[in-house]
């Protein structure tokens, strides 16, 4: 075998070995780019951005959000129709197979409201239904930066 | 024509024509990203507001410095500070890169009720120094809504509370106190930071 072929195989079998190990390590739902805000001054209610990564071959239906930081977690849309910016209330969050669902500024995200306490760092806990799917914990950011 | 001229035709007239482009596109006037600047500019009309410290706000406040002025509320979570973020991160960078002219951020509140000038101090005061908070009576503020057309609508929702609905865009006041430059949302600093200094640069 040359010296050529030998470094290839080398590098296919470390590729094998690295697909094989990430695959493993994949859960089906996972979070990232997880911004949690600190409230406005005065205000009782900020909001959350992350992105969702469904990492399974069957859509991903989130319909609560929960924390021991806030009494109550609601899903929100942001709109801007005809210029005219606009806050709705939503129901679930459905993340399609093998995709990402991005809770991000002017969009969808999470609004979380009345603080429990003055906590530094926030956990997210997401469920269907009565499932678990996943809990995320983040230090809150600051919008004055 | 033979070859070699067929070749030599297209070479000069792919340099003419590049050539033209490059003439065009020197003597291009600079173009504006987002901002929509009013033909003629329009006076303020007559209004009487608050600001945070309480002290009267009329249209001669928007006179003597550009006004970035944004029309929101306090309890709004994602919108409003998402706005007034990017327009305080447009003012940090002018200070940085040593701009002469900087605007002044005016919140006018859209939600009067809940606003008062004490909370809307608070709320501008997190962006920055320098920020103007105005409210007052819900008729004097739409006394000024409706002169500049925006428009604001209260949105209950199913837990008994209200958001509210509102024009996104900012609008730009020059020194003589008038409507000038309108930015529309989404709003981006590079935006911004492209098209405040020519507008402001032009008065």
């Amino acid at each position: 075998m040359t010296s050529i072929q030998s470094s290839t195989l080398l590098a296919l079998l470390a590729c094998i070995f690295l697909c094989a190990c990430s695959d493993d390590v994949k859960a089906p739902l996972v979070a990232t780019n997880i911004e949690i805000m600190e409230a406005m001054p005065g205000q009782k209610m900020s909001a959350a951005y992350l992105t969702l990564s469904n990492n399974t071959n069957d859509a991903i239906t989130i319909s609560a959000v929960v924390s021991p930081q806030f009494e109550l977690i609601e899903m929100h849309e942001s709109l801007l129709e005809d210029g005219v910016a606009k806050m709705r209330r939503i129901t679930q969050l459905l993340i399609p197979a093998n995709s990402s669902l991005n809770l991000e500024r002017g969009g969808k995200h999470l609004m979380l409201m009345r603080p429990t306490g003055s906590a530094d760092q926030v956990a997210l806990n997401f469920y269907s239904g009565d499932t678990f799917l996943l809990g995320v914990s983040s230090p809150l950011s600051s919008r004055n930066n | 024509m033979g070859m070699k001229n067929l070749i030599f035709a297209i070479v000069l007239g792919s340099a003419l024509a590049s050539g033209i482009f490059v003439a065009v596109k020197a003597n291009k006037p600079v173009e504006l990203q987002t901002a929509f600047v009013i033909p003629q500019p329009s006076a303020l009309p007559d209004f009487s507001l608050v600001d945070q410290f309480g002290a009267a706000v009329n249209a001669n406040t928007f006179r003597g410095q550009w006004d970035l002025v944004f029309f929101g509320f306090t309890h709004c979570p994602d919108i409003c500070p998402m706005t007034l973020q990017t327009l305080a991160g447009v003012k940090r960078e002018l200070i940085d890169t040593g701009a002469l002219t900087l605007p002044r951020i005016v919140l006018v509140s859209v939600d009067p009720e809940r606003d008062t000038p004490d909370l809307l101090g608070d709320y501008v005061d997190y962006f920055g120094d320098g920020n103007l908070g105005v409210t007052g009576d819900l008729e004097d503020v739409k006394s000024l809504t409706s002169a500049l057309g925006i428009y604001f609508e209260k949105a209950p929702t199913d837990n008994g509370n209200y958001g509210v609905d509102h024009s996104a865009a900012v609008l730009l006041i020059n020194p003589d106190g008038e409507f000038s430059a309108l930015f529309s949302a989404p709003h981006t600093a590079a935006n911004y930071l492209h098209d405040l200094p020519i507008i402001m640069r032009g008065n």
